[in-house]
């Protein structure tokens, strides 16, 4: 096997050192026309670098012990060259199809030089010695092309993951708008439903922002809160208490009348929870205790 | 002045501050409170500063302890205030007890 594939590692970099000004050439040009141009996803002189880095690393795969096998330092190197390039294309707005379409161009361009180099012979020596070691050629490529789109898909989805990752965190700091209105003083409108998952969130970026401003009042208000149930009213609950152990005061605002009656048969204790009916009259709570006067100038 | 396990700072005429080291050994409980409630009355504080900066996670023991000596302390009237609790230590104990505290807390010694 070794042998064989040795024999395949040289023919193959034999082809690629007779035709590798040719080669370079066409696959250059296509990644410009894909990659450059109006698309603007790649400069002339960043195809042209890419290029001759592909065929200096698919040569150093063809000079090493195995070329097929795929858990080389070479075969990585290669992998990993797709995968670095299909995320600087990615995130400059590159489609994942183009990645491929050129790959397989790639793949169909090498695939060419061979069959320019079998013209070349006697066609009788070209059909009987060498059946064998074109089907491996021919293989080789194939699995390696086949490992390089997967190296492509790969960088897709790590990208989408971040992006998926990115909107998720936009979508928490959206929804937990947690403001210093006041030095000290941070406002925390809830809207929508209170469910333990989001709670938690809540509670971890209120509490840190706690710490970090060094907030000595929390007003919360729960003017968007429409329904209330046990589960709700627990994390609630269970907000202002870490809040007031933190050493912050507390002050929950625009509770509905629903969700008083709501409060009442779900029997839950508010005592020691500072209420106050609206967001101003919050405020107004926060400042008081922090000793803050605000007055018109009239 | 410091004894098994914890530091206890006099601030001005009627405070201190109690800084736990990291060999505070909670299950001495009660030999622990009787030392922190004999120092208190000795230096006649009426209020004591319990740091809890180096905690990052307080655990249904160590809430137990706290509430104990606080307790310990309002029957001496001291009043019993908890400071500088991180964030992750409030986020664990809010989730494990729905109840007020024993004790006060505050963000810092400055209130």
């Amino acid at each position: 096997m070794a042998q064989k594939t040795t024999n395949l590692g040289t023919r193959l970099r034999d082809i690629l050192k007779l035709q590798i000004g040719s080669i370079s050439e066409t696959i250059e040009r296509e990644g410009r026309t894909i990659f450059g141009g109006s698309n603007n996803l790649l400069a002339n002189e960043e195809v042209t670098d890419f290029c001759l880095e592909f065929l200096q690393l698919l040569m150093a795969l063809l000079e090493s012990r195995d070329p097929t096998d795929d858990t080389t330092p070479q075969f990585h190197a290669l992998e990993m060259f797709f995968n670095n390039l299909s995320k600087q294309i990615l995130v400059r707005g590159g489609r994942v199809e183009d990645l491929v379409r050129f790959n397989q161009f790639m793949q169909r361009t090498l695939i060419d030089s061979l069959e320019k180099e079998e013209q070349a012979k006697p066609s009788k020596q070209a059909v009987q010695q060498d059946f064998q070691e074109l089907k491996e050629i021919l293989l080789f490529l194939s699995g390696t092309f086949n490992e390089l789109d997967l190296a492509v898909f790969q960088a897709y989805l790590e990208e989408k993951e971040k992006t998926i990752y990115a909107q998720e965190a936009e979508l928490r700091e959206t929804a937990t708008p947690i403001t210093q209105i006041w030095d000290g003083v941070l406002t925390l409108p809830i809207i929508g439903t209170l469910d333990s998952s989001r709670t938690m969130l809540v509670m971890e970026a209120l509490l840190n922002r706690i710490a970090q401003d060094r907030a000595q009042a929390v007003v919360m208000d729960l003017t968007g809160v429409k329904n209330i149930d046990s589960q709700v009213s627990h994390h609630l609950i269970q907000m202002v208490r870490a809040v007031q152990l933190m050493g912050s005061d507390a002050i929950l605002t625009g509770i509905r009348p629903e969700i008083a009656r709501a409060l009442t048969s779900l029997n839950i204790d508010l005592g020691g929870v500072t209420t106050r009916a609206s967001l101003s009259d919050g405020l107004k709570e926060a400042f008081r205790r922090m000793n803050i006067q605000v007055s018109s100038q009239n | 002045m410091s004894a098994a396990g914890f530091h206890l700072t006099p601030l001005g005429q009627s405070s201190a501050l109690l800084e736990p080291s990291r060999s505070l050994d909670i299950s001495r409980v009660e030999e622990l409170i009787e030392e922190v409630v004999r120092r208190l009355q000795a230096r006649r504080a009426s209020l004591v500063y319990y740091d809890l900066s180096d905690l990052s996670l307080i655990d249904g023991v160590y809430y137990a302890w706290l509430n104990r000596l606080a307790v310990a302390c309002k029957a001496i009237n001291v009043r019993m205030v908890c400071i500088s609790m991180q964030p992750t230590a409030a986020f664990a104990l809010a989730g494990m007890t729905l109840l007020p505290p024993q004790f006060e807390t505050a963000l810092d010694l400055t209130g």
